[in-house]
This record gives structure tokens, C-alpha cells and sequence, in this order.
């Protein structure tokens, strides 16, 4: 029953997200949908991911969305026309149909005495070389921002002389 | 969690990952597109979550979403990045506006 | 402890190139003295190898899942290369001082050249399939950007573009070997593939050696490759001495000679590279007879002398392959680094317009002529001893011997092209009148060693084969019967280099082959003499000149793969959503895809 709420719940919040017309609204609306999935992965157990997935969807990404907004305004846009909705509408649905038929019929039970390593183990030894690259990936990226800003900052040094 | 369960699980992720597909492909603001790829992540990270339940590993699951979450993090961080250059050189967040790559 | 000395010969030179590039443009005599400082370190580490060459140093990081493991090991071959790639890289940068005198971009360059030397050390030390491939195209890509430095000049581009092509698709005949190794046995370790090779079903090993054969025939310029190299003869000239004449092309011979005894028994497969090293031998000697370019000829010469190595890996002398491998890295970059102070001197490749430049440049003149005379094959040269042992094998083992006599056919068309580039660059009258000085000091300190090596390295032939025979195991070499009682028999393997020297002149063929060298000299000094053989010949020097047909077939891909790239371009709506639209579209067809064959 719990379930069927926060699923319904994360639903909510994500058309709320897409269809709102003001973007701070938008972000809003995903930082709670961000809590809700986090409530999700929770009741699975996965608290740690939970903790994790809270902290930056819910936090970090918000924030983020919040400057990206504050530096481009907050206009609202024209709409896609109603052809091109429906087109993507159908196929979403067609492909949403034809996976859940692939994979209900599999067994969604779990089972009742799960064997596995401890997290540290796996961080540490299974996937080394996903943690290595993902800090890698975490230095190119803000190499990546900072780049980016350093230009712009250039080009509005130069239009000032 | 038994049965019914886990399908109500499978169904939301089908949900997110459909809303968040149809955000990217109607939006006519790149940061609603990136909201929509965000949306799409959350229901990509349920679902290695609800694998791992499923298949007893629940600590591989974990360690994977979290690169999930980094990823898509840098991503957005990227995007965003990006977007706000664009809005400076072109004036617009349409991304029907950005089209000097076509012929 | 000794087991990070490995790491050295790749770590250093990767570490010069962050180095030199983040130095900047705005300082080029310290970005010459770094490159220098760190590529001389490099041949160091790269020296520092050579006690390890008979025993085994292996150091292995785990990286865990599906990508294999980082393993590094030492045996003859490997040290070999790797000395050759890094003591030749050491002195090609040495030049480059002079060379690139004034030049801009110097950080692109060096750091391209020294990235590119850890590479080639990492392709040769590497013991697991699948990182011999990664390096493989690490190579390909410096190879690439290096041949398109001037990259303002189209014709640079072009012949960038085109050796990155060619090479690539060679590339993928080695991947596509890897992955089926690994399907089969589950691991991409050489070595226990080459103890082992009918771990892999008959078919599956036949598709991996001509996978292997195509892709080594395509890195290593041979038939019907061979249009990349000279075209690549666009980069500066260090490059080409070093990358296109000592290592990078030799990527090809060494996958052949490493895999062989996996091979051999391949039905079909030693002929089929024989005639690869034949075709390629032959007709490169005929391109290069008749070519005006200097770098042109000499990109000829490479492809010839690397059809050598590769008949005799075919003809059963892997052994003779990887001896004249040493001695043709040495004399091809002599050559190419002395042709390379002859056009930094005049500013032209064209050989139609050099001529007299003996008496200018006298420093230049001795050491290219000693080249010259290395890769001709006259006897004291490294040169002479090593085709004379291709030669051999080729007439023994039960190998065809119409391969054979074209061979030494081709040994004779060598002698002629060579002495014709001597006397057409540094003999006869001036064709023009030019101001040209000799070569700079870094020039001379670079040449001044290799011609050194071209009259001595032969005399490594004792320890070499050693290190060969003690550190490869799965390898049946083709001298063993004959050479095991000398081996044997006298106690320093110096010893053994002046028994075998002495062997091979006791030996009837030898001369046989040494008159056909002279006859091809001499045959060009009378070409006079000989205008009616050669009228006869005219339709042959056409076919040559435009290379034998090839570049028209070249011409022809690449114009029907731009005009189906433009057909296809309306796909390319530039709309993201659009584009969103259509990927989800080809998931629907991957869906309905597997839903069919569920139902079905």
C-alpha cells in the first residue's frame, strides 16, 4: 500500500514538473519527486543510495537548477504543437506497453536468504575501476564549468575595452 | 516486499522513465529538458535499486546507482553550464533556435 | 621492487608530453630542452630494460571486470622494440631541435612525439591482446596528428586523414582477433594462447591469422595498403625517421613474429604473407626507382624493406626478420634524418632540383652515403648481414623458390634506386643555385650515432639471438640446428656473432647475391647503355609512377563514401527533438524485435 502512495506520489510530481509553466516551479516539483523516489529506495532497502539520492537530487540539483534559472530568467516558452505530442505521446506508450509485458511475467519475488557482500567490499574491489573513473568524471566536470565561465569572462573583458 | 509489490515499483519506473522521455522531446526550454532528464535518472536508479533487491544483491545495485547519480549529476551540471552559455550567445533557450549546425 | 621499472619507458615520456604541453608556446627553447631532457630520460629507462630481456619481469594492475587487466612483461622481442622505440625516438627529438627551429606549435609536437613513444613501448611490452590494441590506435592517433602538423596545409591533412583510415580499419582485423580469443577461452593473455593454440576450433583461428595479416599488412604499409606512407612522407621529417621508418610501421612485423607460432600451421597463411612481403617488396622497389620526391623514395624503400621482413616471418625466419628489422630501423633512420638536413637546408623535396650538394654539405654526404650503402647491402654494413640471412631462409624449408629469386631481384632493384638517389642529390652538377650550409650541431649529434650503429649493430647477432631463444618459448627459430653447436661450442656470444658472420661468408649464395646487388648498381650508372631494355620497360615505369593502379582505387572509395554520407544527410534534421524522437523510435524497433522472437 505504501508503495502504490510514494509510487503514485513520484508520478504526480514529475507530470506537475513537465507541465508547469514557471521553471522555479518545475524545480520544485523535482526536488520533491526526488524525495519520493528517495522514500522508494528506502522502503526497498537501499538506505544508503536513499541517504545519497536525497541529498542531491533533492539538494544539489535544486540548487543548481535555481542558478541556472536566476542567470537565463524565468520566461515562460511557447508550447510544441499538438501533432508532435501526440506522435511522442503514442510511442512513449507503445514502448512503456511492450516492456512491461517483456518483463511482469518474471518473477518479482525477492529471495529469502540474499547472499551479498558488504558495500565496502564491492565499492573497493568489484567496482574499482567505477570508482576511479567516477572521480575522475567529477574533475573533468568542473575542469569542464570552469572553462566554460573562464571564456565568457574573457569575452565580457574584452567587450569592456 | 512480495509480488504485487515489486510490479507497482516496475509501473512507476516505467512512469518516470515515459514522463521524463516525453519532457525532453516536447519542451521548448532546454532546462525543462533537463528537468526531464533528471526525471528519466530517478526511475533508471529505482530500477537498478529494485534489480538488486530482486536479484538478493542489493549491495551491487547500490554501487551502481551511485554512479548513476554521479554521472547524471555531472551531466546536469554540464547542461546547465551550457545552457547558460547559450542563453548568453544566442538570447534564447529555445533549442529550436540553435541551428547554426544545420545547413 | 624491479617490477616498476617497467612502468619507466611508458610513465616518462607520457609525463614529458603533460609537461611540454603545459609549458606553453610563449617559451620554445625550454619546451626544446624539456622534450629533449625527458626523451633522453626515457631512453634510459628504456636501456635500463635490456639485463631484463632473458628473464621475465611482469607487473600486473587489476582493473577488475570485464576490461582485462593492465600486464606488462619483458622478453626479447618486447625489450627490443622498446629500446628501438625510445633510443630512436631520443635522437629523432635531438634533431627536431634544429629542425623545428622557429616553428610554432612546438607543444602540439613534442607532446605528440612523446606521447607517441611511451605508446609504441606499451604496445610492445604489453602481454594481454586487448591492450595491445588500445596502444595500437594510441599509435595510430599520435601517427595522425603528427603527419597533419602543418595543419593549414591540405595536403598534410589529406595524407593524415588517409593513414588514420587505413590503419584503423588494420586495426580492427586486431580487434577483431582479441575478441574472438576471448570468447573462446575467456582471457586476452598472449602467451597462454601461444602455448596452446588449439584451444581456438580450426575455422576460428584460420578467420584470427588473416584478421592478424590484414591488419599488420595495413599498419606496416604492404600490399595493397601500401598508399598511406607516402603520403604520410607530409610530416616533418623527425616524424617520418621515426614513426614511419623505426616504429611505428614495424608495429605490423612485430604482430606477425609475435603470433607466428600460433599460426604457422594455418593452412595457406605462410604463403599468403610471403607473397604480401613479395608484392610489397617488388613493386615498392619499381615505385621507387622512378619517384622525383626524396621522402617519396625513401617511403618506397620502407614499404620494400618491411616486404623483406615480412617474407622472411612467412618463409619460417622470424629470426632474420626481427634482426633485419634492427638494422633497417638504424640505416632507414639515418637516411630519412640526413634527407631531412638536405630539405631543411634547400626547402625543396624535389630531387630534380638538388644535385651537387656533396661539396656543401660534407658531413650530410658521408653519413647518407653510409646509409645508402647499409640499405643496399654491401658486406661490413648492418645491412648486408641481415638480407643475406632473408635470403637464405627464403631458398631452404621447403619454400617456393620463384618467391626467392624475386626477391633477390628485389635486393638488386634496391641497389639501383639507392645509388640513384645518392647521385642525384649529392653528385653531378648543381641543378640550382642555392645557399646552403651544412647541418646544425643537434643535427649532426643526431646523425652521428645512427651511422655509427649502421656499421656495427649487425655485431649484436650472438646476444640477440640469446635473448630471443631464452626468453621465447612457444618460437621454433630457423637457424637452431645450425647455430646451437656454435652457440654451444664458443663462450662469449660475441664469439658466436663472428662464427656465424664467418658462416654466412663461407656460403656460395652469398655471392651469388652480392653480384646481383653490384649488377643493380651498376645497371643504373650504364642506363645508358642499357636505353633498349629499358624502352622495353616503359609501360612498367608508367604503372609505377601512378602507383600500380592504387590511387585510383583509393580516389574511387573515397568518393563513393562522401556521396553516400551526402545522401544520407537528410537524416541529420539538426532538431533535438526530432532526433530524441528517433531514438525512441529504434528502441520501439528493438522492442517488437525481441518481443517476435519471444513469441516466436
Amino acid at each position: 500500500m505504501l508503495y502504490a502512495l510514494v509510487g503514485v506520489g513520484a508520478l504526480g510530481c514529475a507530470v506537475a514538473a513537465v507541465t508547469s509553466k514557471r521553471m522555479l516551479i518545475s524545480a520544485i516539483w523535482l526536488a520533491l519527486a526526488s524525495a519520493l523516489v528517495a522514500l522508494d529506495m528506502y522502503l526497498l532497502g537501499a538506505p544508503f543510495i536513499a541517504v545519497i539520492e536525497l541529498s542531491v537530487g533533492a539538494g544539489l540539483v535544486t540548487v543548481l537548477f535555481v542558478f541556472a534559472i536566476n542567470l537565463t530568467g524565468d520566461e515562460a516558452l511557447p508550447v510544441a504543437n499538438s501533432v508532435f505530442k501526440w506522435l511522442a505521446l503514442t510511442l512513449i506508450l507503445a514502448c512503456s506497453g511492450i516492456t512491461a509485458y517483456l518483463v511482469f511475467p518474471r518473477s518479482l519475488l525477492s529471495p529469502s536468504n540474499p547472499e551479498t557482500l558488504p558495500l565496502l567490499t564491492i565499492f573497493w574491489d568489484l567496482r574499482r575501476l567505477d570508482t576511479w573513473l567516477q572521480a575522475f568524471l567529477i574533475f573533468a566536470g568542473a575542469l569542464t564549468v570552469l572553462g566554460l565561465f573562464r571564456s565568457a569572462s574573457h569575452e565580457s573583458a574584452k567587450k569592456e575595452e | 516486499m512480495n509480488y504485487p509489490d515489486g510490479i507497482i515499483v516496475a509501473l512507476t519506473i516505467l512512469g518516470l522513465v515515459g514522463i521524463g522521455i516525453y519532457a525532453i522531446i516536447v519542451s521548448r526550454n532546454l532546462i525543462k529538458i533537463v528537468v526531464g532528464m533528471q526525471i528519466m535518472v530517478k526511475g533508471v536508479l529505482l530500477a537498478f535499486v529494485l534489480a538488486g533487491r530482486v536479484s538478493g544483491n542489493i549491495g551491487l545495485g547500490q554501487s551502481l546507482a551511485l554512479t548513476v547519480i554521479v554521472v547524471d549529476t555531472i551531466v546536469a551540471v554540464v547542461a546547465l553550464a551550457l545552457t547558460v552559455q547559450v542563453h548568453k550567445r544566442f538570447g534564447s533557450l529555445d533549442p529550436q533556435a540553435l541551428t547554426t549546425l544545420r545547413r | 621492487m624491479p617490477n616498476w621499472l617497467l612502468l619507466l619507458p611508458i610513465g616518462v615520456p607520457w609525463l614529458g608530453c603533460i609537461g611540454v604541453w603545459m609549458v606553453g608556446d610563449r617559451r620554445p627553447k625550454f619546451q626544446h630542452s624539456l622534450a629533449v631532457f625527458f626523451s633522453v630520460l626515457s631512453a634510459g629507462a628504456g636501456l635500463m630494460l635490456i639485463p631484463y630481456s632473458t628473464q621475465r619481469l611482469t607487473l600486473m594492475l587489476p582493473l577488475g571486470g570485464v576490461f582485462d587487466d593492465f600486464r606488462l612483461a619483458t622478453d626479447g622481442l618486447g625489450v627490443f622494440l622498446a629500446v628501438v622505440a625510445t633510443v630512436i625516438g631520443s635522437l629523432a627529438v635531438i634533431f627536431s631541435v634544429d629542425y623545428m627551429h622557429g616553428e610554432h606549435s612546438l607543444g602540439r609536437y613534442y607532446a605528440f612525439v612523446l606521447f607517441f613513444i611511451g605508446s609504441m613501448v606499451g604496445l610492445v611490452l604489453t602481454t594481454s591482446l586487448l591492450w595491445m590494441f588500445v596502444f595500437w590506435e594510441l599509435t595510430a592517433l599520435c601517427s595522425y596528428a603528427l603527419i597533419a602538423f602543418h595543419n593549414d596545409d591540405p595536403k598534410a591533412v589529406r595524407g593524415g586523414i588517409k593513414a588514420l583510415i587505413m590503419t584503423q580499419f588494420g586495426g580492427l582485423g586486431l580487434l577483431f582477433g582479441a575478441l574472438l580469443l576471448y570468447t573462446y577461452t575467456g582471457s586476452y593473455e598472449i602467451n597462454s594462447f601461444l602455448s596452446n593454440p588449439g584451444v581456438l576450433p580450426a575455422s576460428v583461428l584460420n578467420w584470427m591469422a588473416f584478421g592478424f595479416l590484414i591488419a599488420a599488412a595495413a599498419k606496416s604499409a604492404q600490399f595493397p595498403f601500401q598508399t598511406w606512407l607516402p603520403d604520410a612522407m607530409e610530416a616533418p621529417t623527425p616524424i617520418s625517421a621515426l614513426i614511419h621508418a623505426a616504429t611505428m610501421v614495424n608495429a605490423g612485423v612485430y604482430l606477425l613474429a609475435r603470433f607466428y607460432p600460433a599460426f604457422e600451421a594455418v593452412p595457406g597463411w605462410k604463403l599468403a604473407v610471403m607473397i604480401v612481403g613479395m608484392l610489397s617488396a617488388l613493386l615498392a622497389a619499381l615505385m621507387a626507382l622512378v619517384a622525383f620526391d626524396l621522402k617519396r623514395v625513401l617511403a618506397y624503400s620502407t614499404v620494400s624493406q618491411l616486404g623483406f621482413m615480412v617474407y622472411a616471418v612467412g618463409a619460417g625466419g622470424v629470426f632474420a626478420s626481427q634482426f633485419h628489422l634492427m638494422s633497417h630501423s638504424v640505416f632507414k633512420a639515418l637516411l630519412f634524418l640526413g634527407a631531412g638536413a638536405v630539405i631543411h637546408a634547400l626547402g625543396t623535396r624535389d630531387m630534380r632540383e638538388m644535385g651537387g650538394l656533396g661539396k656543401r654539405m660534407p658531413f650530410t654526404r658521408t653519413v647518407f652515403i653510409l646509409g645508402a650503402l647499409a640499405l643496399a647491402g654491401l658486406p661490413i654494413f648492418n645491412g648486408f648481414w641481415s638480407k643475406e640471412l632473408i635470403l637464405e631462409i627464403g631458398l631452404g624449408h621447403g619454400n617456393p623458390s620463384w618467391i626467392a629469386a624475386l626477391m633477390i631481384l628485389s635486393a638488386g632493384l634496391t641497389a639501383a634506386y639507392t645509388l640513384r638517389m645518392v647521385i642525384l642529390v649529392f653528385y653531378g652538377q648543381a641543378r640550382r643555385d642555392h645557399h646552403v650550409h651544412d647541418a646544425g650541431n643537434a643535427m649532426k649529434t643526431a646523425l652521428f650515432p645512427l651511422a655509427v650503429g649502421s656499421l656495427s649493430t649487425w655485431l649484436l647477432l650472438g646476444p640477440f639471438y640469446q635473448a630471443l631463444k631464452t626468453s621465447l618459448p612457444f618460437h621454433k627459430f630457423e637457424f637452431d640446428e645450425t647455430w646451437l653447436h656454435m652457440a654451444e661450442s664458443v663462450h662469449s656470444t660475441i664469439g658466436m656473432t663472428l662464427e656465424v658472420g664467418l658462416e654466412v661468408l663461407r656460403q656460395p649464395f652469398t655471392y651469388i647475391v652480392l653480384l646481383v646487388v653490384i649488377l643493380g648498381g651498376v645497371s643504373w650508372l650504364g642506363r645508358k647503355r642499357l636505353s633498349v631494355l629499358i624502352a622495353t620497360f616503359k609501360g612498367v615505369e608508367q604503372a609505377a609512377q601512378s602507383a600500380f593502379g592504387f590511387d585510383a582505387i583509393n580516389d574511387a572509395i573515397v568518393k563513393s563514401v562522401q556521396k553516400t554520407g551526402e545522401a544520407l544527410r537528410v537524416t541529420q534534421t539538426g532538431y533535438l527533438a526530432w532526433n530524441v524522437l528517433a531514438v525512441l523510435l529504434g528502441w520501439l524497433v528493438v522492442l517488437i524485435l525481441t518481443l517476435l522472437g519471444r513469441i516466436g
